[in-house]
């Protein structure tokens, strides 16, 4: 059993985590986008290059401040406190052997990574942060950082950048976790394994479970008209055989992802639907989808 | 004993969701199926498929049955969470000491699931063993579902280099002198060039990190130091596979933005390496409507529903198929080099009917992927 948080509202930090490929982007772009047409402001912050969270707001950006968190600054401005001064940051890690250790150590980088984070929520009281996360496997290592830094450092500047980032960033109350998932059976379980982590490993408990690319209803008729169709010998048998194929995957990945749905709400967990377009819904689109699901 | 031939490696990455695992296996089915003896090997893989195609995901290679492949398919699915384990063992097979040293190191400990490119290498070595028997003509791989799946081709290098060179002394330095702090403050400090701000950065850094990270860190380096040889030896192998001359990429995109963006970068990272994209699959993307809807449409017998569901599949299809044509043309003004080759969206309820149907029509393009690899300087 997975504990579901408290209250319905979410944190300051809203923290999107899941598997490559279920659309990690574009939910935490459209929350970004809801929570800006509904409050004038919202932050989302993406690692790496900016052209993911760029692409999925195009067009839709009014309030929305895209902040991206690169490696390497991250580090520089996560050390320079610790370090007392950042010539001195600087210097230490600009040094011959520390440049390929913080190359090779993830975990430091994940710390200053998270570390901005915790700066941006701290600087912009009022104001929400959607931060969409790295993808699954890497995003509850993340989240574990902290407290392995923890249990692991007995002492000193870096001891205390884990403990505050573990009260004030990843503490239940401070950040909220939103998981993306996909409605079959398999991406499913492995969202729940994944829950059980965030829950287990990291001490935060699932705030919401957004399902994305639920496949919307064919005509139910469709099917069996198809089938009979293709049972008469002629020039259509065939056609309608394909047809009643297709129709038959697509009704078969409705009820799994309607059974998918199920198990999620037996689970105690706060679901949110996206329903499956043929193409890139734009962040505009799925922030409306989401509110008629009754976020934020 | 003659070494056996070299296989044929054929690249398959993309970004995630676009479809990548299908249409390798596609691609690996086809092959088989035009007299090749081949082996598709899944990095991450999709427990459906594996399930579909009677795959156990194991370091063995499996024979997979599938329509037309007779005998000539196989699959090697390893076990990402097994990996790591695998690596170290093989690592340290003649070190059993060292081993039991770095299992118990916490930070290893910690580090373990965040290992970047240990599971590539790994399976890197599956297939080379595997291969080295001869047995096939051609290695499919089916890369994880990221920009980043095949850095990992650079990264073991990066970090052998490291383990052979000076931070290694240094660490192994460090710990010395952090166990012996306040004895002799000092006095075996790297001399030379480096050793004035070498020694002021050990005291930083010891401030910062407090007393555990420093000697942890030195000690794990130590020993990855000892099988520097067999590291850097695992890391050859895989980069000859995926590197080689007889290895070609093919990119796998899907008709959205954020699949080309990915196929873009992913070109990008291949040029560094001196490599170019043999061929882009855009999946999902077909230009035309099915022989069988275009049969069916205002067809005797096709009832109101049967109509209502066609008109929604043919607006579906047409909306991809616009999206896919933009894209197209945008990926080929940016990599002119590369055909595009677009497959249709197949739905069916088995993943091995999905399989069968691309394969179908990747059948036609399996020339343009296997030619001498172009190289670019």
């Amino acid at each position: 059993m997975i504990p579901r948080a408290p209250g319905k509202r979410l944190s300051a930090a809203v923290l999107v985590m899941g598997k490559g490929g279920v659309g990690k982007t574009t939910v935490a772009s459209s929350l970004a986008v809801l929570e800006a047409e509904t409050h004038g402001r919202a932050v989302l912050v993406e690692f790496g290059d900016g052209e993911s969270g760029r692409r999925a707001l195009a067009g839709a950006h009014r309030g929305v401040d895209h902040l991206v968190i690169r490696p390497a600054e991250a580090i520089q401005r996560g050390a320079a406190p610790l370090f007392g001064s950042a010539t001195i940051a600087r210097l230490a890690l600009g040094n011959f052997a520390m440049r390929p250790l913080l190359r090779a150590a993830p975990a430091i980088r994940e710390l200053a990574m998270l570390e901005s984070v915790r700066q941006i929520v701290a600087d912009r009281p009022g104001v929400r942060v959607v931060v969409d996360m790295p993808a699954t496997g890497h995003g509850v290592a993340w989240l574990r950082v902290p407290r392995q830094g923890r249990d692991f450092l007995a002492a000193g500047p870096l001891f205390d950048l884990c403990d505050r980032l573990g009260r004030e960033l990843l503490a239940p109350g401070r950040a909220s976790i939103v998981v993306v998932t996909l409605p079959e059976r398999l991406v499913l379980e492995e969202t729940l394994e994944l829950c059980a982590a965030i829950a287990g490993e990291a001490g935060m408990p699932i705030d919401r479970v957004v399902v994305n690319r639920v496949p919307i209803a064919l005509p139910e008729e469709a099917l069996g008209d198809a089938r009979a169709l293709a049972a008469i010998p002629g020039p259509l048998a065939e056609p309608a055989a394909a047809l009643a194929s297709l129709l038959a995957a697509r009704a078969n990945a409705r009820a799994e992802a309607v059974a998918a749905i199920d198990l999620l709400a037996r689970t105690d967990h706060s679901i949110w639907r996206i329903p499956l377009a043929p193409v890139d819904p734009s962040a505009k689109d799925v922030a409306r989808w989401l509110r008629a699901e009754g976020a934020p | 004993m003659t070494p056996a031939p070299e296989p044929l490696v054929v690249v398959c990455a993309g970004g995630g969701g676009v479809g990548k695992t299908t249409t390798s296996a596609a691609l690996a089915l086809a092959l088989a199926r035009a007299g090749r003896s081949t082996l598709i090997v899944t990095i991450d893989p999709a427990r459906r498929l594996a399930g579909a195609m009677g795959v156990p995901i194991t370091d063995e290679v499996t024979r997979v049955s599938l329509d037309g492949a007779g005998d000539r398919l196989s699959a090697l699915m390893p076990d990402p969470r097994r990996s790591l384990g695998t690596f170290v063992d093989g690592l340290f097979e003649d070190e059993p000491a060292a081993r039991a040293r770095l299992l118990g190191n916490r930070l290893y400990r910690g580090l373990s699931d965040a290992a970047a490119g240990v599971h590539e290498l790994v399976a890197m070595n599956l297939v080379a063993r595997a291969s080295s028997r001869g047995a096939f003509e051609v290695v499919v791989i089916d890369t994880a579902p990221s920009r980043h799946a095949i850095d990992f081709v650079t990264y073991p290098s990066r970090l052998a280099a490291l383990l052979g060179g000076r931070t290694v002394a240094w660490l192994a330095g460090l710990a010395e002198r952090a166990a012996h702090a306040g004895t002799a403050e000092g006095a075996s400090a790297p001399r030379g060039l480096f050793a004035w701000g070498t020694g002021h950065v050990e005291r930083v850094v010891a401030r910062v990190t407090g007393p555990n990270l420093v000697p942890d860190t030195a000690s794990l380096f130590a020993e990855l130091a000892l099988v520097r040889e067999r590291f850097v030896a695992l890391t050859r192998r895989a980069s000859e596979l995926l590197l080689g001359p007889r290895s070609s990429y093919a990119l796998v995109a899907a008709p959205t933005a954020a699949a080309r963006d990915d196929v873009v970068y992913l070109a990008g990272r291949l040029h560094k390496l001196g490599r170019a994209p043999r061929v882009v699959v855009m999946n999902r993307s077909e230009s035309r409507p099915a022989p069988w809807a275009r049969a069916l449409r205002g067809g005797r017998g096709v009832t109101a529903p049967m109509a209502e569901a066609l008109e929604l599949l043919e607006e579906e299809r047409a909306s991809r198929s616009s999206a896919a044509d933009a894209l197209t043309a945008d990926l080929g003004a940016r990599l002119p080099d590369a055909p595009i080759v677009r497959l249709p969206f197949v739905e069916a309820i088995a993943p091995d009917r999905i399989v069968a149907a691309l394969a179908d029509e990747l059948a036609t393009h399996l020339d343009a992927l296997l030619a001498a690899p172009a190289r670019r300087g």
